[in-house]
């Protein structure tokens, strides 16, 4: 079973948070958006059905994420890099997840964000 | 049948959900049984039936480039989707066991001072915070989330005060 290693210390970048959480940075603006916007305008009817929608998805995936908790999940990340750790959480845009024991090609990460745009998928056992 | 994923809406989406379908995320292709797919992000998710078991793909909503619906399920695979979100404890519980659950909840909680009464089916404490059946920490539903939490905690450390209902199974023996 490998050992823990300890936390990396990355090089800092050009900008003060160049690692992608600054949810001001350029880059974060350009890639995530933080919602889908509506598309009803301003029929009432169609808002509420779509509000209707919206909220029934929104709770089947909220569901799925309290089903994942504590339990080991497989991510596919971009490079063909694929992890293993235990889900803990995800923010409330799904732009990054924390999880523990992240188990990486240079050793076991005792705990660890990962950003969601670094992810294709992610694969758990019901 | 093919529909333009990208560009729909919670609607078309909410309508494809219980189907199978295929997606196409960065040189990969997933099939399975789509189960939702989250309007803030737009990953689909999906569930892979196997015969010992299931597991649950989230695909993130950036990677996604193409979604393909290939068809409906069965009424077979249908229950088996649904058993995915029914909680474990359903509502498999009679009117009389609900009432003793309900009472037992009112009663702790007025116990702890929390002013509490019953409305119906329902517990509503202090105006704001209402208990569905079968009234346990993940029936609260409040918009005060520091009462919700209190509440929540209170009603996990009750302490169990029936005894076993099996007479088999209790956990008292005797020596003759």
């Amino acid at each position: 079973m490998a050992t823990p290693v300890s936390v990396l210390r990355l090089p800092k970048g050009p900008d003060p948070n160049s690692r992608g959480f600054d949810p001001s940075s350029p880059r974060f603006i350009a890639l995530c958006r933080t919602s889908i916007p509506t598309s009803a305008g301003a029929d009432t009817e169609q808002l509420l059905e779509e509000q209707h929608a919206r909220s029934v998805l929104r709770e089947r995936f909220l569901r799925c994420l309290l089903a994942m908790s504590n339990k080991k999940v497989h991510f596919r990340m971009h490079e063909k890099v694929n992890v293993e750790a235990t889900f803990g959480a995800s923010d409330i845009d799904v732009l990054n997840f924390q999880v523990s024991d992240l188990h990486t090609p240079i050793g076991v990460q005792k705990e660890a964000l990962i950003r969601c745009h670094d992810v294709i998928s992610l694969t758990f056992e019901v | 049948m093919q529909c333009g994923w990208l560009q729909s809406g919670p609607q078309l989406w909410l309508s494809c959900v219980h189907r199978q379908v295929m997606v196409k995320a960065q040189g990969e292709e997933h099939r399975g049984w789509l189960l939702t797919v989250d309007p803030v992000s737009r990953s689909v998710v999906l569930l892979d039936l196997r015969a010992e078991g299931a597991s649950v793909r989230v695909v993130m909503g950036h990677a996604v480039e193409h979604v393909e619906v290939l068809q409906e399920a069965d009424q077979e695979t249908l229950e088996r989707i649904r058993s995915f979100f029914v909680p474990q404890e359903t509502l498999s519980l009679d009117p009389e066991e609900l009432q003793r659950r309900r009472s037992g909840v009112c009663g702790w909680l007025q116990k702890n001072l929390v002013p509490v009464e019953e409305d119906g089916n329902e517990l509503r404490v202090a105006g704001v915070l209402t208990i569905r059946a079968p009234y346990g920490a993940e029936d609260c539903s409040s918009s005060n989330q520091i009462i919700l939490d209190r509440i929540q905690r209170l009603i996990q450390a009750q302490p169990d005060p029936r005894p076993e209902p099996d007479p088999g199974q209790s956990g008292i023996t005797s020596i003759h």
